[in-house]
């Protein structure tokens, strides 16, 4: 009996001992971990997880070019290449481009591209009125048009220099829409609830099975028209603690993680058997202030602000020194990025002498409210650090904590009532006018602080009509200058952007909207 | 009252109950200032985005409005859908249910069969070194946070030792799961004969388990201990030890007379347990209930909430008719109220 008891264990053991084996992936399966499978897969439904996979599936028109900057592959903002179109013509007006699309593109249900798909897309997102809708009304599509079977026309209200950028994004994603038909209802036009569960798209990648909670698994479309993919399987596995992720990748049961947090990138940087790649300088972490609140309607005050802002020092407390100090509003991964025209290097007493000028000599002594919310991590550290150093020029500070959602409500284009509040916004497309008219325009939707300057509301106007790209560039570093000396924010960092994975991975290229793109990496 | 009658009676209690919980969750979770709109619309979304969307969820209602189409949408067995995912939150919960009840049984099975004994023994001989010996554990037990348990098992068996398998949910990737007959990974892939399968299902389950059968046994054993202290000061034990009896006889008669108070006692372990349950699934990547509910609460998503908290409740009520059903039985001495 007491042997067979033994007996029982040894096997036990080696059953555990076999699992973990087991765990261990082929080459051709990437494993990805995550802290959530994917809510659904409509790309115009704004959704975190659903975001970092429709990417995968719905590939566009056009790409950005690459190019090399210090060994590492990046795309390259000033040139857009034929993706699923293969060319395009623009009347000499402006206002009507004609796509060619490439002939023989099929998704995995073995339907081929035609311009029909295109035009049932971006009726969708028209629809909608979500995400796509945006990307159309920031880039002045009125209307898409099949011409013939491979030509595809789309109507614009004035020239727009940020369409052709606009186009290489994910959403309006071109769907196969002769399978998604199949799915749709009367109540349900568009088959979003077969989306919820489905792909149909020309991409790399379609989902082949969902378990909701637990792991999407994508195999590679065989129909794919971009060359072999070396991935034919994709498992996103829901691993929703951070540690528990981190453990995996380290032990290579994952080959790639979710974006860790800044200390985990710290941690992960030191151990051999990771690889942490990093892409810098797209979005902007800042400290806004409205300048229709007391005391930022006076530009010195906002001015003696950032320059008491020791930027350094902030990078080092909250972002382990990883991040790069933010010198203007348009960010150095967009074309025409100009930190030249930024003086607010750290001085404290020019910052008291301009508080002095304001009318404030012995600092301001009535506590001025910081918002922060929970949208980005670093939201709550960086509201710590200005409030503790705003006080070396008699300044009190109160960080408070509101919701994320308050805080977007709040800071919605017709609201705009928060005085002075900590944020992050980038640009999704690579263009400095989509930069400017997202975040400085007086109409912006990321404006969030009452911002207006009518000289570079005029200035993003004219660009974003203006096709010559010498003159657009020219305009967007008046308007660059214009804003930093306006100073209607504390800048503090661009924050770097950090892809933990298996060491024997490579091939990651740093996207605007964040998110990897399987088909790039490979296994060496 | 005979005991048909008992238990209908029990099950219309369980009405006026039911209807508090769906009024104070549905409350709670508005209050509670999570507001999905703003998590649904996005970075991009302008107002007019704002006020459609908050117009599709209804959430344009007034309260009342709302809580009265809720109400009697779940009368009619329907949770609603959730408002992330889109899914009827009914059918999410139910696939989800038998997944953390497996977990549930085996650990808490475990904590029993290690804490009842356990307790009586330390009963027996009170402040004996048995006894200081499993006090020290239960403690230990009952003070570490279940969520730190998990992750230094984890770092232990399987980072270091590389004994267990990764906290990557119920089965290995690369192994495909049973058909599906009970829900159970393990007892699916035993019915079908499906070794490997079952090999990988028992090893995911032995970490998760005993992080939940460490966490049960604790109070089970200090609270069994106190039982049968307190069964061993009685008459009847007393009696029998005067009479001389056998100390097994007496033994029995212990264990026979704490039955009742443990198994009302493990009846209330399960469903305080279920909230452990939720860290101990986020940490393992099990998938279950309890990782869905935290989810749903993390993310704002009201409909899923209110299923979760409302099935809890229902799973509650359960428990407690098993419990008083099971003591029926074993205790016909018992009245049936």
């Amino acid at each position: 009996m007491r042997k067979h008891k033994n007996k029982f264990l040894v096997s036990a053991a080696a059953s555990l001992a076999f699992s973990a084996l087991a765990g261990a992936a082929s080459a051709e399966t990437l494993i990805v971990a995550s802290p959530q499978v994917p809510e659904g897969f409509d790309g115009d439904a704004l959704k975190t997880h659903t975001q970092k996979v429709v990417v995968q599936t719905y590939e566009n028109l056009v790409v950005y070019g690459k190019k090399m900057v210090d060994g590492q592959m990046k795309n390259d903002p000033a040139t857009v290449k034929p993706h699923l179109a293969e060319s395009w013509k623009i009347s000499p007006d402006g206002k009507t481009w004609v796509f060619k699309l490439r002939e023989g593109i099929k998704s995995p249900y073995g339907n081929e591209l035609t311009a029909d798909d295109v035009e049932w897309s971006w009726s969708k997102s028209f629809a909608q009125k979500r995400t796509g809708n945006f990307i159309a009304r920031v880039s002045n599509v009125i209307g898409v048009k099949a011409l013939s079977k491979y030509e595809v026309e789309f109507t614009l209200s004035a020239p727009s220099s940020i369409f052709l950028k606009a186009l290489t994004l994910y959403v309006p994603g071109i769907y196969d829409s002769t399978e998604v038909k199949k799915h749709a209802t009367t109540e349900d036009p568009w088959a979003l609830k077969w989306m919820q569960s489905n792909t149909a798209g020309f991409g790399a990648y379609h989902l082949e099975t969902l378990r909701p909670d637990d792991q999407a698994v994508y195999v590679a479309n065989k129909n794919y028209f971009g060359g072999k993919l070396h991935f034919d399987k994709v498992i996103y596995k829901e691993v929703p603690s951070e540690a528990s992720r981190v453990t995996l990748l380290k032990t290579g049961q994952v080959h790639l993680i979710d974006r860790p947090s800044i200390q985990k990138v710290v941690d992960l940087q030191k151990d051999s058997n990771v690889k942490v790649d990093r892409a810098s300088g797209r979005s902007i972490a800042s400290a806004r202030m409205n300048p229709k609140c007391e005391p930022f309607d006076d530009v010195r005050v906002r001015q003696a602000f950032n320059y008491a802002i020791d930027k350094d020092a902030l990078n080092k407390a909250v972002f382990a020194g990883q991040a790069d100090i933010a010198k203007s509003v348009v960010p150095p991964i967009v074309d025409g990025y100009n930190p030249n025209h930024y003086p607010y290097d750290y001085n404290l007493s020019k910052a008291k002498a301009l508080l002095a000028e304001a009318g404030f000599p012995n600092g301001i002594s009535e506590p001025i409210k910081l918002l922060y919310a929970d949208a980005f991590w670093h939201q709550e550290p960086v509201a710590i650090q200005v409030a503790d150093m705003l006080k070396k020029i008699g300044v009190t500070v109160q960080p408070t904590r509101v919701t994320t959602s308050e805080m977007r409500a709040k800071g919605s284009p017709k609201k705009m009532s928060m005085c002075f509040f900590t944020w992050e916004d980038g640009p999704i497309v690579l263009d400095p006018v989509y930069t400017m008219y997202l975040i400085s325009h007086s109409k912006g939707v990321s404006n969030r602080a009452a911002y207006s300057n009518s000289r570079v509301d005029e200035l993003i106007d004219k660009s974003r009509e203006e096709l010559d790209a010498g003159k657009r560039l020219a305009m967007m570093d008046e308007a660059q200058k214009l804003w930093v000396t306006d100073a209607p924010w504390i800048l503090t960092t661009y924050p770097a952007t950090f892809e933990a994975m298996n060491p024997k991975l490579s091939g990651w290229v740093h996207y605007p909207d964040e998110h990897e793109r399987w088909r790039e990496l490979k296994m060496d | 009252m005979n005991f048909s009658q008992f238990i209908f009676r029990r099950t219309l209690m369980v009405i006026p109950l039911l209807v508090g919980v769906v009024f104070l969750t549905f409350m709670l979770v508005r209050v509670g200032g999570l507001d999905p709109v703003g998590l649904l619309a996005g970075p991009t979304a302008t107002a007019e985005e704002f006020d459609m969307i908050r117009k599709e969820l209804g959430l344009d209602q007034p309260l009342w409005k709302q809580f009265l189409i809720y109400a009697g949408n779940v009368v009619q067995g329907d949770l609603g859908e959730s408002w992330l995912s889109n899914r009827p939150v009914l059918e999410d919960i139910s696939s989800r249910s038998l997944i953390s009840l497996e977990l549930l049984f085996w650990g808490i099975g475990l904590g029993t069969l290690i804490g009842v004994p356990l307790g009586l023994r330390a009963a027996f001989n009170p402040n004996g070194r048995f006894d200081q010996t499993t006090r020290v554990m239960s403690l230990l037990g009952f003070s570490i946070p279940t969520y730190w348990l998990g992750l230094v098992m984890l770092f232990v068996f399987f980072y270091l030792l590389r004994w267990a398998p990764p906290g990557m949910g119920r089965i290995s990737l690369m192994v495909s799961p049973p058909d599906f007959i009970t829900g159970s990974y393990l007892i699916d892939s035993l019915l079908t004969a499906n070794w490997r399968a079952a090999h990988s299902a028992f090893a995911h389950l032995i970490l998760p388990v005993v992080c939940l059968a460490i966490v049960s046994a604790a109070p089970i054993i200090k609270q069994t201990r106190a039982i049968a202290l307190e069964v061993i000061a009685s008459d009847s034990v007393r009696y029998a030890r005067a009479c001389g009896l056998k100390t097994k006889t007496v033994r029995d008669i212990v264990f026979r007379n704490s039955a009742t108070p443990i198994i009302t006692f493990v009846g209330t372990e399960i469903t305080g347990l279920v909230g452990t349950m939720s860290l101990i699934e986020y940490v393992f990547a099990w998938g279950g209930l309890g990782q869905y509910g935290l989810n749903a609460i993390v993310r704002g998503d009201f409909t899923a909430v209110q299923g979760y908290v409302l099935t809890l409740a229902l799973f509650s009520v359960l428990v407690f008719l098993v419990v008083d059903i099971i003591i029926a039985i074993i205790e016909p001495r018992s009245e049936l109220t």
